[in-house]
């Protein structure tokens, strides 16, 4: 019983290390893309480019000038000399941002209501530009106020009676707000994800193809070891890389793994049940290989955009919202974040594990079903 | 010339065969655009944020009630103690906590300073940014309020005028849709051309057409052409999705990006056959095919990620990906009405060529 399904794995695992391309892809590619996307998937806001149109020129002006550039986020850009110049450095992308302070910029400040200074930001690039503008606009409040500030406290009978908030924050679990420390949990899952996916996916489809499944049938095998010795190769090679992807995650990105190993392995044992799964569900819907790639690159690229890997799930309309949660990705990807930074441990976690648990049996149960009636 | 379109001619045929999978090469990508384009909002919003008021007075109230008005931050929970801030970012409950401590009202009577506390979860670190800095700006606007109140009415809460060029609503969807086109149309296409070859090759066809007296560039023309019909149709459904629903603006010129996209798709074309043409299964062909595709080009081509924040060696990396080019130039055409891309347009028609040449080669050696 067990001894046919280890023939099978042995078999499926012949099969992959007998075509050296085919290892490489499974072995190399994971590696070369972890370490290249640990450092290309960053939010981080940098180096975005200011220009400045100072025609105030005095000491208040330049301080707000210098405010932008005392940010780690803005850099000087090309001076303007002129609002037309500055409009010109923005349409032919040489800045990012243009400030422009008129003349009398810190009486108008004292005197009126008027707007004091303007920005213009190239918002091609939606997000970046958003995040810019409230970077922008903090830092000019900021700057005023205090100016302001330090206007009113040189009358005395103000200065008496001034009151005043003070915030201090302070940032959990990622002081230095690097986003390479979320992300890079967020490749560990794509890699398996992937890989166990798409393996799984063609495995079933390739027998038929080349006409090897019917001397799987008419062997004394049942569709139950079958499925097992279908899946558990590439189960095992999953769990190999996240091994890998999280040993490098630790080693060489330095991140912090606050929570457990084994419920890191458990979540994955139980979310490996899910791609699986669909993989496997993929090859009793598809008869040729094409289409079983298919139907594994939409639910990949549905699986993966939709997990808040790249855009939080709270920013999505609240219809999209709900339909996330039949999305196995996006549990996957905030448990094992909050494995690795917050070391959320098994109760934090127990809502999820849950409902991807009733995700994986619901698809690993209809792969098998359909998978016993084709063979039937 | 007559070759060419013979090849062509039994390609068709076997597209044909499989309705479900052309099918599938059409409606994915317009479903996914569809999806996403909606789906995908890159402005944060609604972020959850718990409060933890320990002063319990009216000021404290009125406080919190200017720091949670505004759809930027969303009151999620009223929490009793400290030790429910860190089980609550365990869990995701919230991002942020704010802390009113104990006497806040009444030093903001009779204190010059009060405090408040701002307890971030920094693990997503773009949000704990921009929830850090909203949550600062808003105490600075009621600070200048609380100047205005001492007496001083000249003070008034200054306001920053912001413009922003090309997207002035700062819409997501206006970003997002044009790089979903360059995305998965460099994914599907791949996919559609990594299996042309190897087909033949598994299915033991391959012998038949070597007997015949074609040359090898004849050869891979012929396979390219069906696909690239099917690949401009899908090209053209999707802009047609995103300028008419999503409202998109086209800035320049169409036939200039229907040009653009032409070379684009050859690009990608070629990658899927070259692919082809250096493997022998279906299965490495397309797991080639996909994983040279997809993260890749979701990640390293300016797709979400700005390529100016990546090091160096990562922008090297950035510049071999077709991807982004293209998205240079559709985001160009379309947001910005730019009409002249030398560079882009340059390396692309140079990146087409090169890969049709080496899908050519590498299937000759297989020849002989």
């Amino acid at each position: 019983m067990v001894r046919s399904v280890l023939y099978l794995v042995q078999k499926e695992f012949r099969q992959v290390f007998r075509d050296r391309t085919l290892l490489r892809v499974i072995l190399i590619v994971p590696i070369v893309q972890i370490f290249v996307l640990g450092y290309a998937a960053n939010t981080d806001l940098k180096n975005v480019r200011l220009s400045v149109l100072d025609q105030d020129s005095s000491r208040d002006s330049r301080s707000l000038a210098d405010a932008y550039y005392a940010s780690d986020v803005f850099i000087p850009g090309p001076r303007a000399s002129s609002p037309a110049e500055l409009q010109n450095l923005l349409l032919e992308g040489q800045t990012d941002v243009g400030l422009w302070i008129p003349r009398g910029y810190a009486a108008t400040l004292l005197t009126s209501d008027a707007v004091a200074v303007s920005m213009t930001f190239n918002g091609q690039n939606s997000s970046a530009a958003g995040r810019s503008v409230g970077y922008a606009s903090e830092i000019a409040l900021q700057e005023v106020g205090r100016y302001l500030e330090s206007a009113a406290l040189a009358q005395p009978d103000l200065a008496r009676r001034a009151r005043r908030i003070e915030s201090s924050s302070r940032f959990f679990y990622n002081p230095e707000l690097r986003s390479q420390h979320y992300m890079v949990p967020g490749i560990v899952v794509l890699l398996i994800t992937i890989i166990s996916a798409l393996l799984t996916g063609v495995a079933v489809v390739r027998e038929r193809e080349i006409g090897t499944l019917e001397q799987l049938m008419v062997s004394p095998l049942t569709p139950g070891q079958l499925i097992a010795g279908k899946t558990i190769p590439f189960a095992l090679i999953a769990f190999f890389e996240l091994t890998f992807a999280t040993t490098v995650a630790v080693l060489w990105f330095r991140l912090p793994l606050e929570g457990s190993v084994l419920l890191l392995g458990v979540a994955a044992a139980i979310y490996l049940n899910v791609t699986l799964g669909v993989g496997l569900l993929a090859s009793t819907v598809s008869s040729t290989q094409q289409q079983a790639m298919f139907t594994m690159w939409f639910f990949l690229v549905f699986g993966i955009l939709m997990s808040g890997f790249f855009y939080p799930i709270e920013n999505m309309p609240r219809e999209v919202q709900w339909l996330t949660y039949l999305n196995p990705l996006r549990y996957m990807m905030s448990m094992v974040r909050g494995i690795f930074l917050r070391g959320s441990g098994v109760v934090d976690l127990a809502p999820d594990l849950a409902r991807l648990a009733i995700i994986g049996v619901v698809t690993f149960a209809g792969a098998a079903l359909r998978f016993q009636k084709r063979l039937g | 010339m007559k070759r060419v379109l013979a090849v062509a001619r039994k390609e068709t045929y076997h597209i044909l065969r499989d309705p479900r999978s052309l099918a599938v090469a059409v409606v994915m990508p317009i479903m996914m655009v569809l999806l996403f384009g909606y789906a995908i909002n890159m402005d944060l919003a609604n972020v959850p944020v718990g409060i933890l008021d320990q002063d319990r007075s009216p000021a404290s109230a009125d406080f919190i009630t200017r720091m949670t008005s505004g759809d930027f931050i969303l009151e999620v929970a009223r929490l009793g103690a400290r030790d429910e801030v860190e089980p609550g970012f365990r869990r995701g409950l919230f991002r942020a906590v704010l802390v009113i401590p104990q006497g806040f009202g009444e030093r903001l009577v009779s204190e010059p300073l009060s405090e408040i506390q701002i307890l971030i979860d920094g693990a997503d670190a773009t949000t704990a940014a921009a929830v850090d800095n909203y949550l600062k700006a808003v105490v600075g606007m009621v600070n200048l309020d609380l100047m205005v109140r001492q007496g001083n009415a000249r003070f008034r809460s200054q306001e920053l005028r912001s413009r922003v060029l090309f997207n002035p609503e700062l819409e997501s969807s206006h970003f997002v849709v044009p790089g979903l086109v360059a995305v998965v149309l460099i994914m599907i296409c791949a996919l559609l051309t990594s299996i042309a070859i190897t087909r033949e090759k598994e299915t033991g066809t391959m012998e038949q057409v070597l007997t015949t007296p074609l040359a090898p560039r004849q050869l891979v023309l012929g396979k390219v052409l069906p696909y690239l019909v099917i690949a401009s149709v899908d090209a053209a459904l999707v802009l047609a999705v995103g300028n008419l629903i999503f409202g998109v603006p086209m800035r320049g010129s169409w036939w200039l990006l229907a040009g653009y996209s032409l070379i684009y798709l050859l690009i990608a074309l070629a990658l899927g056959l070259l692919i082809s043409a250096v493997t022998k299964t279906q299965r490495v062909a397309m797991m080639i095919a996909l994983v040279t595709t997809l993260l890749p080009t979701l990640i390293l081509s300016g797709f979400v990620f700005p390529l100016a924040s990546m090091p160096l060696p990562l922008r090297m990396i950035g510049r071999i990906i077709p991807a982004t080019y293209f998205l240079e130039v559709i985001r160009g055409i379309m947001l910005k009405g730019r009409m002249w891309f030398p560079v882009q347009g340059g390396v692309m028609l140079g990146m087409a060529v090169l890969l049709l040449g080496m899908a050519g080669r590498r299937f000759r050696t297989r020849l002989e």
